[in-house]
């Protein structure tokens, strides 16, 4: 019999899911000429919506307890250090066919489909070595600090400079009360002067929530809104992410290589929520997946099953 | 003023001269002399930029002011009141104006003289015994004649030589015949005798008062409401926006007067970061100031005139734009929000992901900063600015951003040269500038710093080894895994006490302040460890104090934390 080519399959299914991915978010909004930014590791991408976090957002990110906020600072910084360096966005042409989100390995043949699909279709990952300071000097970024909020700390430029985030394109601007709080991150979008804009609020009922997405979506910008550890209450935010911290990623030395973060995407419109543990490298720019499904307690100090697993994602 | 063995003084007041003190003196002799004596550095050009603002107060009397230049003495002004005198009643009564004027309202004792000709005034308001003095015309000659030879205003070599010839007053110069003087002295000495007996023209060169941007409107109705101050506002910014363009300067300051129809007035301040001529933009930054002051509930009975003046003018070359129609509606448009719904502008948005850094996003951004700062307040938008300094706290700053920090992006490394360069030549007090890149190299820096470092209890298996266990916020953390020591010591040319630099500005002992300074301690050497706890926590803490050698008992600190 003629083997059903492969290809033909694959083909069929493209259209299938570029048919669905058309008409879907059509239902709610036009966001095809929105920019998405992936992160580069396609098992996290594939759970986002058109293969990334779409940009014209409002992106939460909580620390899963309050010991958690200097990670989920980080990871923000991690975004935005991704955000600005243009070598490492995704084509948008083909971010925007990425394949619906099945469930993974739910059948021998499937998989092996999906696989192909991943292959063909996924954004690819930029090369380990990819010039990480060819975004440099690009526009600023704001970061808007309340300054009745309790924070841990405050941020360090040097701190930032060695995630890999220049601070001389960081803008602090600090708040006295929510309202300003609320206003200067609006402005900031509305001017679209900032090629994104980072804050911390510690309260947020949906009807802000709504108002702030809308500002972003109209700006274009993405708006990454780290709030108080124990946020549940539901708003009209893109994706939520929930920060976790991990013992770090260690080298043969014994010293300490890379962060690692326990992420969950909680919420995620027109896409899935999902559970991982990456890890950052700031001289890359880059995410890679640290112990999936793995106990956390095994990763520690086994720089070279970290090693597999990044070859596995 | 530093001279050649040690500092020496320039000017003294009147109490110091009455101890006896004499300019040009040495400053080690004239503490000896007087015990409290208090001490201030000379600056020529903060004196100068005195003196040109008295002078342009001076204009009142007549248009013509003439700051004195160095070789005049730099400490007066030359007034041509020719055809101005009789507006207050004769050159008597001028002076006597002038003169209690300058009492009154800048506490300045002033000598002064009329004479017909500047350097005879010149002479007469320094030598002649009487404060104030009016020389009829033709009697220069005489006048001079006792005064001694400095009055003709030549330099320090040529008055010495003629007391060696044993000239000491003018009278006997006056009668000598002009060729010896001429052959032995140089040619400014006969020339200060002709500029002072005016036989030769001195002209004078006049202030030219700073332009003033300025515009003010009465109003037949007052007005009440916020938007009608704005509107108005606008309309006066724009009547001033010919002026500005004329001159190729831009507002960076800019003052707001309500007068009030009770005779209250009220003034709102406006800083820019980068010079504008933008109408819409200072409408906008208006409009968010009056929200934040709510001024409007003062209001009273209304405003009856509305000024707009410029306080602050700053060079603003005209530059070609860009002709990009998509750009500029939301530029210029106060409330782009209306537009920017507009479908073709939203897939331009798009587009618009990865604008080159032009002018015209400068311009924005700075927009944007200036209505945060309207709002937010003068020091709420910052920036990190790194500075040469191996303590954490102290290697960096946040500074309010200025204009020049986003001028252009290729400019950036000769804008931080320029500005160490200007830190250099400010002073000793001036922190040395760095960047990011130079300092963090190879080092771990956590990305929160605590604003000062909390104690914390540590257990330790050695005293001067890594912490297993540690306390903080009340929260125990078990270390997992320590990473160091990097050890940073204490920056020795800084003396520990916070408060020594303002002791030794006062100046009113030094030599006591210097044993206190050696007395007290320095500031001691610090281990960091960078520390995780079995969560994956991580921080960064110190033990301050070498062990049994700085000290017995060491401290430990949390002073960041790790993403």
């Amino acid at each position: 019999m003629t083997q059903p080519s492969a290809l033909s399959v694959i083909r069929n299914r493209a259209a299938v899911a570029e048919e669905l991915r058309r008409l879907l978010p059509r239902l709610e909004e036009d966001f095809r000429a929105a920019k998405t930014l992936p992160l580069g590791l396609s098992v996290i991408d594939r759970h986002l919506p058109r293969g990334g976090l779409p940009c014209g957002a409002l992106h939460e990110i909580v620390p899963e307890t309050h010991g958690a906020t200097p990670a989920a600072f980080g990871f923000i910084a991690a975004l935005l250090i991704r955000l600005s360096t243009p070598a490492l966005w995704g084509e948008v042409g083909i971010a925007a066919c990425s394949p619906p989100p099945y469930g993974e390995g739910s059948g021998v043949g499937v998989g092996r489909l999906d696989a192909g699909l991943d292959a063909l279709l996924q954004p690819h990952d930029p090369p380990p070595f990819s010039p990480p300071h060819g975004g440099r000097e690009k526009g600023k970024l704001f970061f808007v600090m309340p300054r009745y909020v309790r924070s841990p700390g405050r941020l360090h430029g040097h701190g930032l400079s060695a995630l890999g985030l220049d601070p001389a394109r960081v803008i602090l601007v600090e708040t006295a009360h929510r309202k300003d709080t609320l206003w200067a991150m609006e402005e900031a979008l509305r001017s679209r002067v900032p090629q994104a804009v980072a804050g911390m609020i510690d309260k947020l009922d949906l009807k802000l929530s709504q108002r702030l997405q809308l500002a972003a979506a109209d700006a274009g910008r993405p708006l990454l809104l780290l709030r108080p550890a124990p946020t549940l209450e539901s708003s009209a935010t893109t994706t939520r992410w929930r920060i976790g911290t991990a013992t770090a990623a260690r080298d043969r030395f014994g010293l300490i290589a890379r962060a690692r973060w326990h992420l969950t995407l909680e919420r995620c419109r027109n896409g899935r929520p999902g559970e991982w543990m990456v890890e950052y490298d700031h001289v890359a720019h880059r995410f890679s997946l640290a112990a999936a499904l793995a106990d956390p307690a095994l990763s520690r100090g086994a720089g070279e099953e970290a090693f597999r697993k990044t070859r596995r994602a | 003023m530093t001279a050649a063995g040690g500092p020496r003084i320039a000017a003294l007041n009147e109490a110091a001269e009455a101890e006896g003190l004499k300019p040009g003196g040495s400053l080690a002799d004239a503490r000896a002399q007087a015990q409290s004596l208090q001490v201030r550095t000379v600056d020529p050009v903060a004196d100068s930029a005195a003196l040109r603002r008295l002078a342009l107060w001076a204009t009142r009397y007549t248009p013509t002011a003439s700051p004195w230049s160095e070789e005049n003495g730099a400490d007066g002004f030359f007034l041509d009141i020719e055809g101005a005198a009789h507006l207050f009643g004769g050159e008597e009564m001028l002076i006597a104006d002038l003169a209690s004027r300058l009492q009154q309202n800048f506490s300045l004792p002033a000598r002064l003289a009329v004479a017909a000709t500047p350097g005879t005034a010149w002479a007469l308001s320094r030598f002649h015994a009487a404060p104030l003095t009016v020389l009829p015309s033709g009697e220069e000659a005489a006048a001079l004649a006792p005064l001694p030879v400095e009055a003709l205003r030549l330099s320090a070599e040529t008055c010495t030589a003629l007391r060696r010839l044993g000239f000491k007053s003018v009278g006997a110069l006056l009668d000598q015949p002009r060729a010896p003087f001429a052959a032995r002295f140089p040619t400014e000495f006969l020339r200060r005798i002709d500029q002072a007996l005016g036989r030769v023209d001195e002209p004078l060169v006049p202030i030219v008062a700073p332009p003033v941007y300025h515009s003010l409107r009465y109003l037949l109705e007052p007005i009440f409401t916020q938007e009608a101050v704005v509107a108005l506002a606008g309309r006066l910014m724009h009547a001033l926006v010919h002026v500005l363009t004329r001159d190729d300067v831009g507002a960076r300051a800019l003052r707001l007067s309500l007068y009030r129809v009770d005779g209250a007035v009220e003034t709102i301040d406006i800083g820019l970061t980068l010079p504008t001529r933008s109408v819409s933009h200072i409408a906008r930054l208006l409009e968010l100031k009056l929200e934040a002051l709510a001024a409007m509930q003062d209001a009273g009975f209304g405003f009856e005139a509305v000024g707009l003046a410029v306080t602050r003018a700053e060079p603003m070359p005209a530059r070609q734009t860009e002709f990009n129609v998509d750009r500029h509606p939301e530029m210029l448009a106060p409330n782009a929000n209306l537009e920017e719904r507009r479908p073709g502008l939203a897939s331009f948005a798009g587009h618009l992901g990865w604008p080159p850094q032009d002018d015209d996003d400068v311009e924005r951004c700075a927009a944007l900063i200036d209505a945060l700062r309207q709002r937010l307040g003068p020091h709420s938008v910052l920036q990190f600015e790194a500075v040469a300094s191996h303590i954490p706290e102290r290697a960096e700053i946040l500074s309010p951003v200025d204009g020049e920090a986003f001028q252009s992006p290729s400019s950036a490394r000769k804008r931080s040269t320029a500005k160490s360069r200007r830190v250099e030549s400010s002073g000793t007090n001036g922190e040395e500038r760095a960047s990011h890149d130079e300092a963090s190299e190879q080092t771990t820096r956590p990305l929160l710093l605590l604003p000062r470092a909390e104690p914390t209890e540590v257990t330790a298996l050695v005293p001067d080894g890594p912490p297993r266990r540690f306390c903080w916020r009340g929260v125990t953390y078990e270390v997992a895994g320590a990473q160091g020591p990097e050890r940073i010591a204490s920056e020795w040319w800084r003396l520990r006490t916070p408060h020594s630099s303002a002791h030794s500005r006062g100046s009113g002992n030094p030599a006591v302040n210097l044993e206190e300074n050696l007395g007290s301690q320095q500031a001691l050497t610090r281990d960091y460890y960078l520390v995780e706890d079995a969560h994956g926590h991580r921080f960064w803490l110190y033990r301050e104090g070498l062990y049994e050698r700085e000290t017995t008992a060491a401290r430990w600190f949390v002073h960041g934390l790790f993403a």
